[in-house]
């Protein structure tokens, strides 16, 4: 909610045209202190119990660092993350296309959701790694293996919270449509889908969150490339800065995907802000 | 001529098949250009015999039909206007005047000379681009009736359209909707809960008593148009209501 406030406030004070170089990066400043402060802060404490502990499992925050320059210098990270990517990007559309269809069907029309309302349920409560070995049967070691994976953990919370999207719509609204002569189609198309949308995208956003999981378990567990098998070969060889390093690519790949999702979200659903 | 003959609807039937019989044996007619006001104490099925007229709910016994066609939907020559005014949250003043004009398939500009003109004419000019939210409450209803006049209704369902609104605001819109009709003559059947709002707008008055809903009287209201709001201070009017209150009084007391 704050970021979405802090976003819409910096969205509208870019339209005033006087805006310097340096006002803008002071305003950031201003705006964004606390997340900035909170980030260096954590980064000093990382580096001070990196050393002073000298534990093995926690290297300080700049050998991580470190090891974060040698993987994108020698291309590892490059090549790895664009096959981690297409999986989650191509994992992430099917799951998002399955879940506002089923999610839309089930909010609009209750024998639809008495009927599939128990399996979905089971399979968002279910961890979805428990998956994997039978994904692992079915495809392989294949792309699709990772994809299922990521589909099965994206989907889920896409669907119910489209259904309760639909579901809560203003029924006047539908009422008001239909003395307008409006069919089923365009009662999904003019009012239950623009209705539904904000509610939607906030399912959305823990849908990428779970996507970028089932990114990396799938990775690790059954098809080994990508980010999440380069973590489990330095996990293995107990290299905790060059895993802490590939965490920070997935950590960075969650915060732009949340972003893209944020910013089409306060271009879609200004009004309901 | 909307015709409506031994009209009953039941609503929920429960378990023990024992449902709630909303409207009983409903016969009226309302005249080509004629303005009706509906009034009863709630639970008479007023907005539910208003639904039915719109076409927006089935009926279970009886009659009702517009220029003798049976009422099985809605249908172009009906419009309405709602009590907390449905409009799209998402869509500015404009977009929520020409929503029954474009789902209808109607090319845009003409969706748009058409809005233009009723944003004059309900007086909203300058607010053209606001969300509904941006405006009161008053100026949300002057859009939904401009959205009901856009598709050019003979027949205008008016369903407690100024019940949410402040006394002033109400009052105000009372005034440019009998204007407004004096231009037009649409047929008019409007629910109220307010005894001078019936008085003040109709032609007739239709009485309904609750538990079962039933027609209790069509009262005549011999005031001339066009009405001034000087009429309210008339001993026709006053009279009428005295009489609207006795009844209302009488089917309320005991139930309050």
């Amino acid at each position: 909610m704050k970021q979405q406030a802090i976003a819409k406030a910096a969205g509208k004070s870019s339209a005033t045209p006087t805006v310097g170089k340096f006002r803008i990066l002071r305003r950031f400043a201003r705006e964004n202190a606390p997340e900035v402060l909170a980030l260096l802060g954590g980064a000093a404490l990382w580096e001070f119990l990196g050393w002073s502990l000298g534990l093995q499992w926690l290297p300080p925050f700049s050998k991580v660092m470190e090891a974060l320059a040698q993987f994108v210098g020698s291309g590892v990270i490059l090549a790895n993350l664009g096959s981690s990517l297409r999986g989650l990007i191509v994992g992430f559309s099917l799951a998002l296309i399955l879940g506002l269809v089923l999610g839309s069907l089930m909010g609009r029309y209750r024998h639809v959701e008495k009927a599939l309302d128990i399996y979905v349920h089971a399979l968002f409560v279910c961890p979805s790694i428990v998956f994997a070995p039978v994904f692992f049967a079915i495809f392989g070691l294949s792309d699709m293996a990772r994809i299922a994976i990521i589909v099965v953990y994206a989907m889920f919370v896409m669907v119910i919270n489209t259904a309760t999207a639909i579901r809560t719509v203003d029924p006047s609204l539908v009422e008001m449509a239909r003395s307008f002569g409006c069919g089923e189609a365009q009662i999904f198309g003019r009012i239950l889908l623009p209705a539904a949308l904000p509610l939607v995208f906030a399912g959305i956003r823990l849908g990428v969150g779970r996507a970028v999981k089932g990114m990396i378990n799938g990775e690790m567990l059954i098809a080994f490339v990508g980010l999440g098998a380069l973590a489990q070969r330095y996990g293995a060889q107990f290299d905790a800065a060059k895993v802490f390093a590939i965490a920070m690519v997935v950590l960075i790949i969650g915060l732009v995907s949340n972003a893209l999702v944020q910013m089409l979200d306060n271009r879609l659903t200004r009004w309901a802000g | 001529m909307i015709r409506v003959r031994a009209l009953s609807k039941e609503f929920g039937m429960r378990d023990n098949g024992a449902g709630v019989l909303a409207l009983s044996d409903i016969d009226f007619e309302v005249n080509d250009n004629e303005f009706v006001t509906i009034i009863g104490p709630s639970g008479c099925g007023k907005t539910t015999l208003l639904r039915i007229i719109a076409g927006l709910i089935p009926y279970d016994q009886g009659e009702v039909a517009i220029d003798g066609r049976a009422v099985t939907g809605p249908g172009p020559e009906r419009a309405v206007v709602f009590q907390n005014f449905a409009l799209l949250p998402w869509a500015d003043v404009l977009a929520n005047i020409t929503f029954g004009l474009e789902v209808r398939g109607t090319p845009m500009d003409e969706c748009q000379d058409t809005a233009r003109h009723l944003i004059k004419l309900v007086g909203l000019e300058g607010f053209e681009k606001r969300l509904p939210k941006e405006l009161s409450g008053g100026m949300q209803q002057r859009v939904g009736l401009a959205r009901a006049l856009a598709v050019n209704p003979r027949i205008l369902l008016m369903d407690e359209p100024f019940g949410a609104l402040d006394e002033q605001t109400r009052r105000l819109l009372q005034e440019q909707l009998l204007l407004l009709w004096e231009e037009q003559r649409k047929t008019v059947v409007f629910v109220t809960h307010s005894m001078d709002e019936a008085v003040m707008l109709g032609d007739r008055v239709m009485l309904m008593t609750p538990r079962p809903g039933r027609v209790k009287e069509m009262i005549d209201v011999p005031l001339q148009r066009p009405r001034s709001p000087q009429v309210e201070k008339s001993s026709a009017f006053v009279e009428i209501k005295e009489y609207l209150w006795e009844n209302l009084r009488a089917m309320q007391v005991g139930e309050s």
